[in-house]
């Protein structure tokens, strides 16, 4: 496991995964379009060592943009398979809670350059990068997350929420009233007209940045040392009664105001569009600004996939979704969440032994805490491999029926979905679907229910053995 | 000369040649670059009436072709003293 994205970033070179840009990168849009680029082509992270106008800093792009990368961040071979991931991933989750450490300021590298009051200007210290042209500003925040506290139990959260440097002193963000950080500002802080502490952590190892993307059933410090299969090592903020990851790159202190909005967006989203227009949302004031000598500011590029805000939530919604059905009893057979949907379909495959099991798996995850992340369910058989996708889409094509197995429901969703109406955005109304690519377990499997025809379901044993073994002498190379 | 822009909706958030209340961004190369300013300023659809120039961009970041001009009156103050 690596301690910090240095470590990583010499991983990632080691296999194959890192380019190193030596020339000089402008911030403005230049260095957006590398990242962009790459996540289309799912090509190695980029780490650019000299950016205009910011001598000393360096970028780290596209930093976990393919199951490769994320592979080699869990301590795994960069061929492994995404099932042989999501293995790692559920049986060091499904452990004890490991809880952070609190470490000495002067072991923690976050803190090697401090900056505080009117010299915390974000704009004469930071490279905040112009990601795409059209963005509502520069959005220092992208691949990060904020680290917040709950004033009436303490729980701390680590979420990410997008932000835009409005100028030196000042960002401005969009706190969905539904993620659990804005929960407690919409909730607490600003009916009470007090301001929210908040760290926003900038280049965190890669372990922690999988923890606060993950929609953790615990505090994201106790679910990143589940991961990382020992305690998280945090340090004290400045100004903020806050801990934050000691070996960050770069840590942005300050508070969230409970009764100032300013404009913020649009901003190139993970659905692919600028969807959610330029509106007035939460401000955050900066108190204090420090980070390690030499600071790396990642860089996630929002678009079309795959940029690893789509992988990693897909992976992680999915695996969250797979507890929770096991946990209620469903002989779910495995979830999985493509990518390439920017995690708006899921892919759910099960033991029909009751009729109309698509329909509880559907209303569980959907009513659940996950469900405004995605809105179409395929329920499949558990003869299905939900991680092929020819198999599942010759399920959908094949085995659901357009007027009996396509259910609608009007649900929770995000205010990001491209298809809703401004009032449907306004709303938080997510308009939900499940295809059910189950055949009726009423039809009688001798003489109703169609048979696969496939080379492993129509021929004998012995007759697929015989081709097998004889394959390459018949002329096939492979 | 200075050059900004300004997000709006809909034209009629632009009204011309008349003191309004505006969010523009900075487009002035180097690091202050995109920094927001509040504004009172007059602003109007010939390009060469102001001395600054404006180009106006729609809710998602659409230009509008027609390039304006900007005279800024005064900046003012966007957050209240109490959280300065």
């Amino acid at each position: 496991m690596f301690i910090d994205n240095r470590e990583y970033i010499k991983a990632l070179d080691a296999a194959g995964e890192l380019v190193t840009i030596n020339q000089e990168v402008d911030w403005d849009l230049e260095a957006g379009a590398i990242v962009r680029k790459v996540c289309e082509e799912k090509g190695p992270s980029p780490l650019m060592n000299k950016i205009k106008d910011y001598p000393g800093h360096r970028y780290f792009g596209a930093p976990l943009a393919s199951y490769r990368k994320l592979a080699i961040s869990l301590g795994l071979p960069p061929e492994s398979s995404i099932p042989e991931i999501a293995a790692v991933y559920l049986e060091r989750t499904n452990k004890e809670p490991v809880k952070p450490v609190l470490v000495d300021k002067s072991k923690a590298p976050c803190k090697e350059n401090i900056f505080i009051g009117d010299k915390a200007d974000m704009l004469e210290l930071l490279p905040a990068p112009m990601v795409h042209e059209g963005d509502g500003g520069r959005y220092l925040s992208t691949w990060h997350f904020i680290v917040t506290k709950d004033p009436d139990n303490g729980d701390v959260n680590w979420g990410m929420y997008r932000q835009m440097v409005y100028d030196g002193k000042t960002m401005t963000g969009n706190l969905l009233p539904f993620s659990d950080g804005g929960k407690v500002f919409h909730g607490k802080y600003k009916p009470a007209g007090k301001a929210m502490p908040f760290a926003t952590v900038i280049g965190p190892d890669p372990i922690s940045a999988i923890a606060a993307s993950a929609p953790a059933p615990m505090p994201e410090t106790d679910f990143a040392g589940m991961l990382m299969g020992k305690p998280i090592e945090l340090v004290k903020c400045e100004t903020v009664d806050l801990e934050v990851p000691a070996h960050a790159e770069i840590i942005i202190e300050g508070e969230i105001l409970p009764d100032v909005s300013l404009e913020e967006g649009p901003f190139g989203e993970y659905t692919g569009y600028r969807t959610s227009p330029r509106d007035f949302r939460q401000v955050y004031r900066v108190k204090a600004i420090t980070f390690r000598n030499d600071p790396i500011t990642t860089i996630s590029n929002m678009g079309v996939p795959t940029d690893e805000g789509q992988l990693l939530r897909s992976f992680s919604l999915g695996l969250e979704m797979d507890k929770l059905l096991r946990s209620q009893g469903i002989p779910i057979t495995g979830v999985y969440m493509m990518p390439e949907s920017t995690h708006h379909l899921v892919i759910v495959g099960v033991k029909p032994i009751y009729t109309n099991i698509a329909a509880q798996i559907a209303q569980t995850v959907f009513g659940s805490k996950l469900g405004p992340w995605f809105h179409m369910v395929v329920v499949v058989d558990d003869k299905c491999d939900i991680y092929n996708f020819n198999e599942v889409l010759h399920a959908l094509t094949t085995k659901c029926h357009p007027i009996n197995g396509i259910h609608i429901w009007q649900g929770v969703g995000t205010p990001l979905y491209p298809f809703l109406s401004a009032a449907e955005r306004t709303n938080s109304v997510g308009p939900k679907v499940l295809f059910d690519c189950t055949f009726p377990l009423n039809w009688d499997p001798m003489s109703e229910v169609p048979s696969l025809v496939s080379f492993k379901t129509v021929y004998p044993k012995e007759i697929q053995e015989k081709v097998l073994a004889n394959w390459k002498n018949y002329g096939f190379k492979s | 000369m200075f050059k900004y822009d300004v997000y709006i909706n809909s034209l009629a958030d632009l009204p011309e040649e008349k003191e309004i209340k505006l969010s523009v961004r900075d487009l002035t190369p180097g690091k202050q670059r995109y920094a927001y300013k509040h504004v009172m300023a007059k602003v109007s659809a010939d390009a060469d009436k102001y001395p600054d120039k404006l180009q106006v961009r729609f809710g998602r970041g659409q230009i509008h072709s027609q390039p304006y001009s900007i005279q800024v009156m005064k900046e003012v103050s966007i957050i209240p003293e109490r959280w300065l």
